[in-house]
């Protein structure tokens, strides 16, 4: 007997929006369960058709997806749970997606198997069935099963699980899903009786107790299935029986559990969890054997060849560390050009157009020097990193969609170990490359808190990609043609430093359990779908140029404004902005640069780091647009010509390098121009270049930004964003100190 | 009966004992590893460390979690 049957009536939980659309339009919900890398996701995007990222790595949908599509003229909604491997109370996916499940009663679960790999598949199938929610199977991934020789019985499968539909898809070819949804729409309730493990007669017998007991209390068997209760109260899974606890005439039923538990363990002399998973193990292996057929016998995988090298203790590491440094110089030289051509045209054609225009319309001289000093000069000087970032991203999903940042996790195992965390934190860490925030919250796929903790606080020392802008400015204004070795010299601090700071922490603040297993799945070698690495990479590019074109332009408007005021300040010293800066810029002193210029851009680079070079293109008066002087009418077609040639030449130029990878070609080479901005000459006038490694340094360790902040406040509370942003501070001007004085002292001995 | 983290490579082995705390005899578990399973060491990784195959499964399993799980050979049969 199930009592959720109905999808209306009152709801404990009202955070879900699909519920409140659901009460008024009746609104089909069908929650997708599945285990993690069974291709949940790409059956999802091919319902929904909605831009969502298709990976690799453990844990990969902790937010929860909703969706909503039409089937033949009728509107269903669509939830994606995370991907789990079980439905114990184990880790908060697994909690989210049972609670979805017995709290939202959505119409129908549909569980994604991976048909390569039923038998683990099966042990999350077993746990909603016995949730008593009505089920559809998609067997996904059946392509790959069938030319493995992997035959399934489907109707056989049905039969045995209770009339359980079974629908035969392939999620990256969208085949099946039509069918699926069918079968789905028409899923009944299961049968009583008609699915049912056996755990053995002297479980049974106590599950037939505390059954009976529950069937006492309507309010308890309204929420839920009985059968399944009772499993849950013997498994002592502590959320549930607190929860049945708080129901009236729960504690007699938990009382009643504990006594059981009692005797089952003198029967057994073990858990009775964990015979339970024993006998759900057993049953489903027996299952397996009645519906699977290997055509063929079991053979080496293609995978376990490539492992043997890529995850081997002596190679491994050597070969994580080449991966790495072949992708970065990727980055470089594949985005060097097109570096080149965006700052080109943001700086010639789009200045010289928008200054005219607002001359045109007859502005006052601020407003042209606010647009074209402020604005396009300050976003212009970020949105010049677009191309880097759009090649690191690239690739960052590529590593990732492949399987082999899992390998990567085993291997750095032993490695991470050092920094009192195990390998599982690796994968935050390396995505912090990218960009600190979905780095933070990827620590949720790690499993105890401390751990979560420790990575979050060390990921922001990962140097992110908004770091890059002020290392390539810094590094050919100040080291020319070792503008390169600059940057991996920053790249390698930061991870010196998380060493010595994970090392440290791990000791003092965050002590723990350093023995945690390490224990992972890991996802077969797959060939990155490009339609897949697209919309991740897009995902997150077009989320960076969204920075630029609010958060970045605000700011530097703001700082405009910061810089003239009061009104008519003659000298931006002089203004709020210089002031401020002046005030705290002693505290830079002894690390090199105490002007005021440099202590705003730091403190402006708190906001988001790219703006610290936005600010100082707006502070060391590069800019020269608020003279008087009548403006030109630009040649529009000669300007377009040359923005459309430059671009071919750049992807011309971008092909060179990527074929000429080893050696590669020198980023000086095509960054020749850069050099020669006005903002470089200033900044060799301001800093020396001891000053200047020093300054990079600093602006690599300090605070993280706002964004993070957010991010790691958001998942760790309050206590731990000041932390993180006092240690970072200290351990920023610490270094930044010993760069500059111990320079200074080597120099002078 | 051996350790995980010593067993042979590239041959059928049974789990005999899983020697962990609850959590992580639950994780294993959960992940296909329990108490009769056939599994084998993926060789050329190394000892201590090691990658294990259920059916076409990859687990990776750390050097603190091998020395855990108990197996014995498929052919030494039931003694």
């Amino acid at each position: 007997m199930v009592s959720w049957v109905s999808s209306s009536g009152p709801h404990p939980q009202t955070g879900h929006n699909l519920q409140t659309e659901k009460r008024t339009q009746a609104l089909f919900t069908i929650a997708l369960a599945g285990n993690p890398n069974c291709g949940k996701s790409t059956v999802f995007n091919a319902l929904t058709g909605a831009r969502q990222h298709v990976g690799n790595w453990p844990g990969k949908t902790v937010e929860k997806k909703e969706g909503v599509f039409q089937f033949h003229g009728r509107e269903i909604g669509i939830v994606d749970l995370p991907g789990t491997y079980s439905l114990t109370a184990y880790s908060p996916e697994e909690i989210i997606a049972r609670d979805f499940i017995v709290d939202d009663k959505p119409d129908v679960v549909v569980v994604v198997m991976d048909a390569t790999n039923l038998e683990r598949n099966l042990y999350l199938m077993v746990q909603v069935l016995e949730l008593g929610s009505p089920v559809a199977i998609a067997l996904n991934i059946s392509d790959v099963a069938e030319a493995r020789g992997i035959r399934i019985d489907r109707e056989r499968l049905s039969a045995l699980l209770g009339d359980v539909p079974v629908t035969r898809t392939v999620g990256t070819r969208k085949q099946g899903i039509e069918e699926l949804v069918a079968s789905a729409l028409e899923a009944g309730i299961p049968q009583a009786g008609g699915f049912k493990v056996d755990y053995g007669a002297e479980i049974e017998e106590e599950l037939a107790k505390l059954e009976g007991l529950a069937h006492e209390h309507p309010n308890i068997v309204h929420w839920f299935d009985p059968r399944w209760l009772a499993i849950k109260l013997l498994e002592n899974e502590s959320d549930v029986v607190e929860r049945v606890a708080e129901m009236p005439g729960g504690s007699q039923l938990t009382a009643a559990a504990r006594g059981s538990i009692a005797h089952l363990e003198a029967v057994y002399g073990d858990d009775v969890d964990i015979a339970i998973a024993d006998r759900r193990y057993g049953y489903i292996s027996g299952l397996t054997r009645q519906v699977v057929k290997h055509t063929r016998p079991d053979r080496v995988l293609i995978s376990d060849r490539v492992d043997r090298i890529v995850a081997n203790r002596v190679l491994g590491i050597p070969l994580f560390l080449m991966m790495m440094y072949v992708v970065f110089r990727l980055v470089q030289d594949v985005s060097a050009p097109f570096l080149d051509w965006v700052d080109g045209v943001v700086s010639g054609p789009i200045s010289n157009w928008s200054l005219w225009l607002v001359s045109e319309i007859g502005a006052p001289l601020w407003l042209r020097s606010l647009i074209v000093d402020g604005a396009i000069a300050g976003v212009g000087s970020v949105l010049a990193f677009l191309p880097g970032l759009v090649v690191l991203y690239f690739f960052m999903a590529w590593l990732e969609d492949s399987g082999y940042l899992a390998r990567a996790a085993f291997v750095m195992d032993r490695f991470m170990r050092m920094l009192g965390l195990h390998g599982k934190s690796f994968i935050p860490l390396v995505l912090g490359f990218g960009c600190g925030v979905p780095a933070i919250y990827a620590t949720r796929t790690l499993e105890n808190h401390r751990d979560r903790i420790l990575t979050g606080l060390l990921v922001p020392l990962m140097s992110c990609s908004a770091r890059l802008p002020v290392y390539v400015v810094f590094g050919l204004a100040f080291f020319g043609a070792y503008a390169d070795r600059l940057i991996w010299g920053m790249y390698a601090l930061g991870i010196i430093m998380a060493v010595f700071a994970g090392a440290l922490l791990s000791r003092t603040v965050l002590q723990g359990d350093r023995d945690a297993a390490f224990v992972l799945e890991l996802p077969p070698y797959r060939m990155p779908a490009l339609k897949g690495l697209l919309i991740h990479t897009w995902e997150r590019s077009s989320g960076f140029v969204k920075k630029a074109g609010t958060l970045i332009l605000g700011v530097t408007i703001l700082l405009w404004f910061a810089l003239n005021l009061p009104w008519g300040v003659a000298n931006q010293q002089d203004s709020l902005f210089g002031r401020a800066s002046a005030v705290i810029a002693p505290v830079f002193a002894p690390l090199g640069f105490g002007d005021w210029q440099a202590a705003g851009s730091l403190m402006s680079g708190f906001i988001a780091k790219e703006i610290v070079v936005s600010t100082m293109s707006q502070t060391y008066g590069v800019a020269g647009a608020g003279d008087a002087e009548p403006v030109e009418r630009p040649d529009f077609g000669r300007d377009l010509l040359n923005i459309v040639t430059g671009f071919f030449e750049a992807v011309w130029n971008a092909f060179k390098s990527l074929v000429s990878i080893i050696p590669g070609i020198n980023l000086t080479e095509s960054g020749g121009e850069i050099e020669d901005t006005k903002l470089s000459a200033a900044l060799r006038t301001a800093f020396s270049p001891l000053a200047a490694l020093a300054f990079v340094a600093f602006v690599l360790l300090y605070v993280p930004c706002v964004a993070t902040l957010a991010a790691i406040r958001h998942e760790y509370g309050s206590r731990w964003a000041v932390f993180a942003t006092g240690y970072q501070l200290a351990l920023a001007w610490l270094v930044a100190f010993a760069i500059y004085q111990g320079g200074r002292l080597l120099a002078m001995g | 009966m051996t350790p995980l983290s010593l067993a042979p490579a590239g041959e059928p082995l049974t789990v005999v004992d899983v020697r962990a705390g609850k959590r992580l005899r639950q994780r294993l578990a959960d992940l296909g590893l329990t108490v009769g399973t056939v599994i084998q060491v993926v060789p050329g990784i190394g000892h201590g460390p090691v990658i294990l195959s259920i059916g076409d499964t990859r687990l990776a399993l750390g050097k603190g979690a091998s020395h855990k799980v108990m197996v014995r050979p498929v052919s030494a049969g039931r003694s």
